[in-house]
């Protein structure tokens, strides 16, 4: 029997089509349905100035808003010689790694809330509530901050905001490791969660898995480690698990909260004084530039005419996600609320995935210049 | 009487369907905030799920895609009498930044269902979602139910 999920479903909170291919309560096989979220960011890039751009880069995806943003503006200063002044590189990083942690409180949550446990689901927003507050501080906003110019960021971050954030860190600290063991050696989280919607290292390099679902899976691989802030000033590993179940996808986040804590506080610890941002000429070329996002690499692809964006190209670390969720980790689920379970534990962000292209083969034509 | 004790029951007990039709999921997760312990919403008597044929109010965030030109449509006639739509963000209101040459919205919602509020922002905070549901929903379900009657 074909089972349709969605659009409009309750453990989903974005419009996507999930078709079920079950027998009795067995799902064999599963298909995706997008294009719900299609709004030709793209198109409506093309032509105007960055300014205008940077603005539109930001509303590709809410939850990793901020890293867009980031890799927006690297790819037009790789493009011109610029490079942001140090102060501006670690705020940066400061901000992207409270993004990150709002970010994975939210998937776990999420996934709590498809396998119906309701008071973890309460937890981790509680949880996630203190990193949104310290977004707030630092930079006014708590979803699209407007944060990332190209040379370096929009404002000034002061002692007491740097402090207050440390206060926020302690009290996300001071109960994480509680519900991390709640969730760890609870018998019957774990029954729901081990062995379920599992996905190996081969099928995960055959799908393209990236970020944390990849590295659940045995893929070492984290883009932080060849960031250029990261790589000469802060230092951290990436936290990697065997399993690839659903167990090591929502652990892999919970390992990985205590190393962006860490990683906050080292940028704090070392920030440098001096200025936030550059000034610089836009230089016409092609460019691209890879971040990790919160669910990992997110590739943006421009060319430029001086000011003007030519063309673009970008690439969300969700579209692989989804698809090896759908190929491998739905394949031989046991029941339909593990399946919906699994495709939460991917950590799905349909408004990233949504970008079209159309390709004629025969004339060797294409929408889009950059595929 | 019995129409006020209707009133009652229907101040008091509020279900909400969350309609993304084609945003950027940012006042989605300020939805999804709205659940957590600090802004507690279903401590008011608003219980939100995504079941449209049970909901009171359909929260419509996101311009309106080229996918769900007709399902919004569908969506609304689901819903039982009474129902009203309550649009979150600045997609449904005019697009926002999508509306405009090479985008394929088709901003505004109430080009296809009848809006009852609108709260702007992008995304709006979610005590200011908070204040605008509590304010204008428990009354205008109820006066919509008199209405109909």
């Amino acid at each position: 029997m074909i089972l349709p999920i969605g659009p409009i479903h309750p453990g989903l909170k974005e419009p996507l089509r999930l078709k079920l291919k079950t027998q009795g309560e067995k799902v064999l096989d599963a298909e995706i349905d997008y294009g719900y979220v299609h709004r030709g960011i793209e198109k409506i890039m093309e032509g105007k100035p960055w300014q205008k751009c940077i603005y539109l880069a930001e509303r590709v995806c809410g939850i990793c808003s901020y890293e867009h943003t980031q890799t927006f503006a690297e790819t037009i200063e790789k493009i011109s010689n610029i490079r942001a002044p140090l102060r501006a590189q670690f705020l940066r990083i400061i901000t992207a790694e409270l993004d990150r942690l709002q970010s994975h409180y939210l998937a776990n949550s999420t996934y709590f809330k498809a396998m119906e446990h309701e008071t973890m689901f309460m937890y981790m927003l509680s949880q996630r509530e203190y990193a949104m507050d310290a977004i707030e501080l630092l930079t006014g906003n708590r979803v699209n901050m407007g944060w990332n110019v190209v040379g370096g960021v929009r404002m000034d971050a002061k002692e007491v905001h740097l402090n207050q954030i440390l206060e926020k860190l302690k009290e996300i600290e001071k109960n994480h490791d509680r519900y991390v063991g709640m969730f760890e050696n609870g018998p019957l989280v774990g029954l729901r969660s081990k062995k379920v919607g599992r996905m190996t290292k081969e099928e995960a390099l055959k799908g393209r898995a990236v970020g944390p679902i990849g590295r659940a899976s045995g893929l070492k691989h984290d883009l932080r480690e060849s960031h250029h802030t990261y790589k000469d000033n802060l230092e951290f590993k990436p936290v990697w698990r065997k399993e690839g179940d659903n167990f090591a996808r929502t652990m892999n986040r919970f390992n990985e909260i205590p190393q962006i804590i860490d990683l906050i506080r080292q940028a704090i610890d070392n920030i440098p004084k001096g200025p936030i941002r550059v000034d610089g000429k836009i230089g016409s070329g092609y460019g691209e530039w890879r971040n990790e996002a919160p669910r990992g690499e997110v590739l943006y692809m421009i060319e430029t005419n001086e000011n003007l964006i030519k063309s673009i190209s970008i690439r969300t670390p969700s579209i692989m996600n989804i698809d090896s969720c759908a190929k491998y980790m739905l394949k031989d689920v046991a029941t339909v609320s593990d399946a919906v379970a699994t495709y939460a534990t991917s950590d799905p962000c349909i408004a990233c995935a949504e970008r079209v292209a159309i390709l004629d083969v025969d004339k060797g034509q294409s929408t889009r210049k950059f595929i | 009487m019995f129409k006020s004790l209707k009133d009652i029951v229907r101040k008091s007990s509020i279900h909400v369907c969350i309609v993304n039709c084609g945003g950027c999921n940012g006042c989605d997760v300020e939805l999804v905030a709205l659940y957590s312990p600090r802004y507690d919403i279903e401590q008011y008597g608003i219980y939100i799920h995504n079941n449209p044929r049970e909901a009171d109010v359909i929260l419509v965030t996101g311009a309106v895609t080229e996918q769900w030109v007709d399902k919004i449509k569908r969506i609304y006639i689901k819903a039982p009498e009474p129902k009203i739509v309550l649009c979150v963000g600045n997609c449904p209101i005019s697009g926002d930044v999508f509306n405009q040459e090479g985008g394929t919205v088709h901003a505004p919602v109430s080009d296809f269902i009848p809006v009852a509020a609108e709260v702007s922002g992008c995304p709006p905070r979610p005590s200011e979602i908070l204040n605008a549901v509590l304010t204008i929903v428990p009354n205008a379900i109820a006066s919509r139910g008199r209405e109909k009657k």
